[in-house]
């Protein structure tokens, strides 16, 4: 009787962990998929068009808001520890350190995580199920050129301004705390941003934007292209595309810190 | 010509076609008739080659397509168009562009052939009037009539139907069986219907087969469908309308 209820359970724990690896495999060619049609943008620049204008444009005012509060939340925090050590000369420099190295670019990429991503997820994944997606490859249209190649391209395009906005925004309203909070003169504040940040610091903030694009897409995208069971089954593939995708992006952000912060 | 031959599918460990034999021959309507779920759809995709099967070939006009890749399948596609179950019309697009929209992305035809050959599918489906609407601003019937017009556009030899008149009112139903007649009449169209409601099969098929619990239980002209004795041909023929 036991014996056979865990040979069951490890029945179920290897199924699983097949499919498991099945489905990393899928989305392994998937991702290739993405890459390998880009030569096909000039045929779907409408689309890319599109895509670059929802995940650009239309996500500004989210990273603009998101960028302004936690670079006004971290100038009041970091000005108050640093006045304790009487450093508050420092303030412009380790925000901006802050800033640009990490939380621009990792509160732009949770930002856009859920708002480019869910609607990855959710308009794919209605497509799949109302099988519009079977209906481009019935009539010959490859759907990983059509719907994901344009997604994918634009992210690429657009996260790096929209990273540099959100650096930006985040410092300027940093600068404009520690004038009117901390008292403290905006020249001293920005001397001691700008003079003091080195090439490594841009290329830990930047080379973010394009890891978190590629991530963000191909994981919505690839949830959405695996969406089953109706309309209950799009949500539950959108909600794991934002999970799955902000999960990769907190690890990503880890690593590209360490690996180039290491080897610069 | 469409055939399958011993085909066996799963979906993971459930088992849904259990090698099963079927011949579809040009310029004739084949139904496919079965209970919801028994993969009268999975049928469909089968022969489009948008899913391979676990075991046996399926052959298109003599050529095995089992075994293609993704690129070689699209000329063979071509040869058939298929009317998805719930349309799978693009609902960004206005009922032209729909028409339109794999003539452009798929051939090499210039702008006034496209827009004749739309003008030609407009008015064949009567949806003068309509051709700026979008698929939401239509009636079950007229957004049927339009997926109808997506597949023939392409002027292919074959079409498939899923389940053609599902969700339909009896009159529009009546109005698509007689669109899918009057094609085999005036152009010797070729079809495959997929159906769980017997009626259509009497209304239009030369031939029917029937799935049951993954195997084709019987095969053949549809009027001797009242000769068979099989008990659930026996009880669909007294129901009419299948559930499970
Ligand atoms: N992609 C899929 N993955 C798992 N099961 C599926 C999939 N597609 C269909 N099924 C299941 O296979 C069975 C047959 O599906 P389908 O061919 O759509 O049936 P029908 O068209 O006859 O109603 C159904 O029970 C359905 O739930
Ligand atoms: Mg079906």
């Amino acid at each position: 009787m036991s014996t056979s209820f865990s040979g069951t359970l490890a029945d179920n724990a290897n199924r699983s962990l097949k499919e498991f690896f099945l489905m990393m495999q899928e989305f392994f060619f998937f991702s290739i998929r993405a890459f390998i049609t880009i030569p096909k943008l000039r045929r779907y620049w409408r689309d890319f068009l599109d895509q670059a204008k929802i995940a650009g444009t239309d996500s500004l005012p989210i990273v603009l808001v998101s960028s302004i509060s936690i670079g006004a939340l971290l100038a009041v925090e970091v000005g108050n520890l640093l006045e304790d050590f009487g450093a508050k000369t420092m303030l412009g420099r380790s925000t901006a350190l802050s800033i640009i190295r990490e939380l621009g670019p990792l509160l732009m990429g949770l930002m856009l995580s859920a708002r480019y991503g869910s609607r990855n997820g959710a308009e794919l994944g209605a497509m799949k199920i109302s099988e519009q997606i079977d209906a481009l490859r019935a009539f010959g249209t490859d759907p990983i050129a059509k719907l994901v190649m344009p997604r994918l391209t634009a992210a690429l395009v657009v996260f790096v301004p929209l990273t540099a906005i959100a650096d930006f925004s985040g410092l300027y309203s940093a600068a404009l705390i520690a004038e009117h909070y901390h008292k403290i003169d905006p020249g001293i504040f920005w001397n001691a941003v700008f003079p003091r940040l080195v090439l490594k610091d841009f290329v830990v903030g930047f080379l973010k934007a394009p890891v978190f694009a590629v991530i963000i897409t191909l994981v919505s995208s690839f949830n959405g292209f695996i969406a089953t069971g109706g309309t209950a089954g799009v949500g539950r593939s959108t909600i794991k595309g934002i999970v799955v995708s902000s999960g990769l992006l907190l690890i990503a952000n880890f690593y590209v810190s360490k690996l180039v912060l290491e080897n610069m | 010509m469409i055939e399958l031959q011993n085909v066996t599918l799963r979906y993971g460990d459930r088992q849904i076609l259990d090698g099963i034999s079927l011949a579809i021959e040009d310029s004739k309507i084949k139904a496919v008739l079965g209970p919801s779920g028994v993969g009268k759809s999975t049928i469909l995709k089968l022969i489009l080659g948008l899913l391979k099967p676990n075991n046996g070939r399926i052959l298109i006009d003599g050529v095995d397509i089992t075994s293609m890749k993704e690129s070689q399948l699209y000329p063979i596609r071509k040869k058939m168009g298929i009317v998805f179950q719930g349309n799978a019309l693009f609902d960004s697009l206005t009922i032209s562009e729909n028409l339109g929209f794999f003539l452009r992305e798929n051939e090499k035809l210039s702008e006034d052939e496209i827009e004749e050959r739309v003008r030609e599918q407009i008015e064949f489906a009567s949806l003068e009037g309509y051709e700026d609407s979008l698929p939401e601003d239509l009636s079950g019937g007229m957004k049927k009539r339009v997926a109808i017009g997506r597949a023939l556009i392409f002027r292919p030899g074959m079409i498939l139907f899923d389940e053609p008149t599902a969700g339909l009112d009896p009159v529009s139903s009546k109005k698509i069986l007689g669109l899918i007649g009057s094609l085999r009449k005036k152009s010797g169209l070729g079809a495959v219907l997929v159906t769980h409601i017997i009626d259509d099969v009497f209304q239009v098929a030369d031939s029917v087969a029937v799935l049951y619990k993954g195997k084709i239980i019987f095969d053949d002209d549809t009027e001797k469908l009242h000769d068979s004795n099989h008990p659930f041909i026996q009880s669909i023929l007294s129901d009419k309308i299948l559930e499970q």
